[in-house]
């Protein structure tokens, strides 16, 4: 090579795809280029070009626009279009303009091509289709580095059972049940009916209600079992898991897969496992006496969530920890306010609404939840729950979740209220969709019990489920609801660009980013009447019907987990700088790749979203 | 207009009849390019070199770096970068400058061989240089102490073109204006850290680009008469 064209070789090197070039090709690749000036509001691509070229701005900046005129895409230094070479790219791409006086380099199609045929790495930056390339994203970012402790409590419960579960029929009598026990060597056996898990038994059963309690071992198990079991599916993370246990008081917890039994899972299987610091984590919630000690084991969410994101778990799983912990605490808080007020009147059940229903959470968000008590409450029954919710929320708001700017919490009479009330809202949120209604939607479709009676909340899930399944106005109304947020077309410079060509210094990665996808996810959730909360679980379940295909759902889950990996990184350095952690981005905190890997999915996003507007005629009601 | 460019045509032909039969007769025997010519159908060679001083009596060329431009495309698989060899040492004045040691000029080609080169790579083509007076003077002196005749070709140079601009718009040139790194962030051009004949060659290829699309927007009425400086 000419010496003298180091400067354009290394102008190059620095980026992307030419970057994935060995050095020899490098040191070549300059001779293959032409340059061109295009003056300010100048035609791109220049329209006499004799053969086809990709384009690579040196300096300037280019407008790639629609039929329409619609802003696409705007190319800055280093920028590249394809188009010409047939490449996929920006399909939606007619022509574009230059904004600025601008300096190009081109490459004819043929000299591409056969460096395509010669470099793989290379050729896969224009072969892989948006979802190869978020797919291999999130897996870049979930191999980098070296797993810690604290990443074990990521491993999932599947990982640390015993593969074949311990069971017997309910038929049996209790001395059955403990022969087995010995004979397998275990501190519990769950009792089965039929192929439906009826209850367990564990060590403690027998000593204190079979041999302490006087009962005959020739009795049947089901006498001595404990029944109305919480139970935990396989996929659940260690950490999650031992907040549920920490949270019920048990050492066991039955482990399902779909519906049917798996294992059990033992509070010895997660002392293997567990890092030091979440298992004191978890007892100190455990042996907190007062809201002060809460407050003080909260102060260390910021650091878990630091530390979870530096070992490299995925967004998705530092979530539920963040959530799991925050469960716990609630329960506690619970706990301690029952205990000075004495046993409720009547059934009643905690919710959390929000990013902790979704298991969504990072450290220290706003608080949200809700109070649904059995329809045998009695008005003088008021007075004990108002006082137990104040006193739970005034302690979340100790811990650092305060208090929810828009009063949606138990606190609120509003929020407090019978199963038979809570259907009257939610059949007119439904039924007669309005403002109000969709601004409170993303807290309340998005429910989670967190303590106490289950069962009332799940006949209110039914309900509602019911009736928005294949409810095409109320859809409709949610559908151009998820349509507020619009994802960032992409990055110019040190810039966010957004729709009508507009520039901006930081972005919202929340509202801009994870936002529009929870909506999506929550839309095809209640059209299709699906009982996952979880964003993630939601477009898993959702890809299973007819209304998101496999391709989409898979999409869209890697587009949230990079999204919300990327967040969870920038708050991590913010925890770091012993800043409080914001969802405020700038592109400058972004690597080439990454600005590369976000505009993928938004874009992905933005299709969606498209299809969304089309499939709802969601556009209507905006 | 015509009578200057029927003048640098029967200069040629002068100096096609002086020139002795070899490289430079060839040369001049190739027609120049006609003023009228479109842009588009321009074949320019963008033209830098380095020499050990100012005066083209008394010092020599070190090098050339060209680079040449077809529809107003500069087409880098042309780019060249010659060292020549000279018979005496390098002043070092004009090595701080240029950068060429000793060692790398004896790595070079004779005069000779590298005025063969520019002179076929030149025939019927437009020079483009930045501050002409430079390029034209010292290969026409060699020309003329090797093959008895002047060197002729129409010029294009920027350094001109700019002045011309700056004129127009009543600008006042400050000193270092009309320098070739000066006037190109005027024209949102990047700024080259290396300095050296093809650098500088490619570099004034691009500025002459981003001058022309500012003097004639639109390209279906761009001609070469309107640039030449000579």
């Amino acid at each position: 090579m000419e010496i003298e064209l180091v400067e354009i070789r290394d102008f190059l090197a620095q980026r992307p795809p030419f970057d994935a070039l060995p050095e020899e090709q490098l040191d070549q690749l300059p001779k293959s280029l032409e340059i061109r000036y295009l003056r300010r509001g100048s035609l791109f691509p220049p329209g006499d070009a004799v053969k086809g070229y990709i384009y690579i701005i040196r300096s300037g900046a280019i407008e790639l626009l629609d039929e329409e005129d619609n802003l696409i895409e705007k190319l800055a230094e280093g920028g590249i279009y394809t188009t010409d070479c047939q490449l996929i790219d920006f399909s939606q791409v007619t022509h574009g303009i230059a904004v600025e006086d601008t300096l190009l380099y081109q490459l004819s199609c043929d000299v591409l091509k056969s460096l395509r045929m010669t470099e793989p790495a290379f050729d896969r930056h224009f072969s892989e289709s948006i979802r190869d390339r978020l797919k291999q994203a999130v897996r870049t970012l979930q191999v980098s580095g070296e797993t810690s402790p604290i990443a074990e409590m990521t491993v999932e419960v599947s990982d640390l059972i015993r593969k074949s579960p311990v069971s017997i029929d309910i038929n049996s009598t209790i001395r059955q049940a403990a022969e087995l026990m010995s004979e397998k060597n275990v501190s519990s056996v769950m009792i089965m009916d039929g192929t439906e898990l009826a209850g367990i038994i564990t060590d403690r059963d027998l000593r204190k209600r079979c041999i302490a309690a006087g009962v005959s071992s020739d009795r049947p198990v089901s006498q001595i079992m404990t029944t109305n079991l919480e139970t935990i599916q396989e996929s659940t993370m260690a950490i999650q898991a031992l907040m549920t246990m920490t949270r019920l008081h048990v050492h066991h917890l039955p482990v399902k897969r779909g519906d049917s039994v798996v294992g059990m899972l033992t509070a010895t299987d997660l002392a293997r496992h567990h890092s030091t610091n979440s298992a004191f984590l978890a007892s100190d919630i455990r042996k907190a006496a007062t809201v002060e000690d809460l407050a003080r084991v909260s102060e260390r969410l910021p650091d878990l969530q630091f530390q979870l994101a530096n070992s490299n778990a995925s967004a998705l799983h530092i979530g539920e920890a963040i959530s799991s912990i925050t469960d716990s605490l609630t329960a506690r808080l619970i706990e301690m306010a029952e205990s000075e007020l004495g046993p409720p009147p009547v059934r009643y059940v905690w919710l959390c609404g929000g990013s902790q229903a979704r298991r969504e959470q990072t450290s220290h968000s706003d608080q949200d939840n809700a109070m649904l008590i059995s329809d045998e409450m009695k008005p003088e029954h008021a007075d004990y729950f108002e006082i137990l919710a104040k006193r739970v929320s005034d302690g979340l708001n100790a811990c650092g979740f305060v208090y929810c700017p828009g009063n949606a919490m138990a606190t609120n009479p509003k929020w407090r209220q019978t199963l038979q009330i809570w259907r009257k809202y939610f059949n007119t949120w439904i039924n007669k969709p309005e403002p109000m209604a969709l601004m409170l939607s993303s807290i309340f479709f998005d429910l989670r019990p967190v303590y106490g009676e289950v069962e009332i909340f799940n006949e209110l899930r039914s309900d509602i489920l019911s009736k928005t399944r294949g409810h095409g106005i109320f859809t409709a109304f949610m559908a151009a609801n998820a349509l507020h947020h619009r994802p960032p077309l992409g990055f110019f410079r040190t810039f966010v660009l957004i729709h009508g060509g507009k520039h901006d210094d930081t972005f919202d990665i929340k509202h801009r980013g994870i936002v529009p996808i929870t909506d999506i996810a929550r839309v095809f959730a209640l059209d299709q009447g699906l009982p996952q909360v979880n964003t993630t679980e939601r477009l898993e379940a959702a890809a299973e019907t007819t209304v998101l295909s496999r391709d989409m759902g898979e999409n869209l889950v890697d587009a949230l987990e990079f999204i919300a990996s990327i967040r969870i990184y920038h708050q991590a350095e913010q925890i770091r700088k012993g800043l409080k952690p914001d969802n405020y981005m700038s592109p400058e905190e972004l690597s080439d790749l990454e600005r590369k890997h976000l505009k993928d999915a938004f874009r992905v996003i933005q299709e969606m979203q498209d299809a969304m507007e089309n499939r709802y005629q969601g556009g209507r009601f905006v | 207009m015509l009578t200057r460019f029927l003048g640098l045509d029967s200069i040629r032909k002068r100096a096609l009849a002086k020139a002795e039969p070899g490289i430079l007769h060839d040369y001049l025997s190739t027609p120049l390019t006609a003023k009228t010519t479109q842009c588009e159908q321009l074949s320019i060679v963008s033209l830098d070199l380095e020499t050990t001083g100012l005066d083209p009596n008394k010092d020599k060329i070190l090098s050339f770096g060209l680079v040449e431009m077809e529809h107003m495309t500069i087409k880098l698989e042309t780019a060249r970068h010659q060292l020549i060899t000279i018979n005496e040492e390098i002043p070092e004045q004009s090595a701080v400058i240029h950068q060429i040691t000793d060692d790398q000029a004896a790595t070079g080609v004779s005069i000779h061989d590298a005025l063969q080169e520019l002179l076929q790579r030149m025939a019927g083509k437009v020079m483009l240089v930045h501050y002409s007076a430079i390029e034209q003077n010292f290969i026409s002196n060699a020309c003329q102490k090797l093959f008895g005749a002047p060197f002729v070709i129409p010029i294009i140079d920027t350094l001109v073109l700019a002045q011309r601009l700056f004129e127009r718009r009543n600008h006042t040139i400050q000193p270092g204006d009309l320098r070739l790194f000066n006037l190109r962030p005027r024209y949102n051009l990047p700024n080259y850290k290396a300095h050296n004949a093809l650098s500088d060659a490619v570099a004034t290829a691009e500025l002459f680009l981003a001058m022309a699309s500012e003097m004639v927007p639109q390209p279906s009425q761009c001609q070469l008469k309107r640039f030449l400086t000579r």
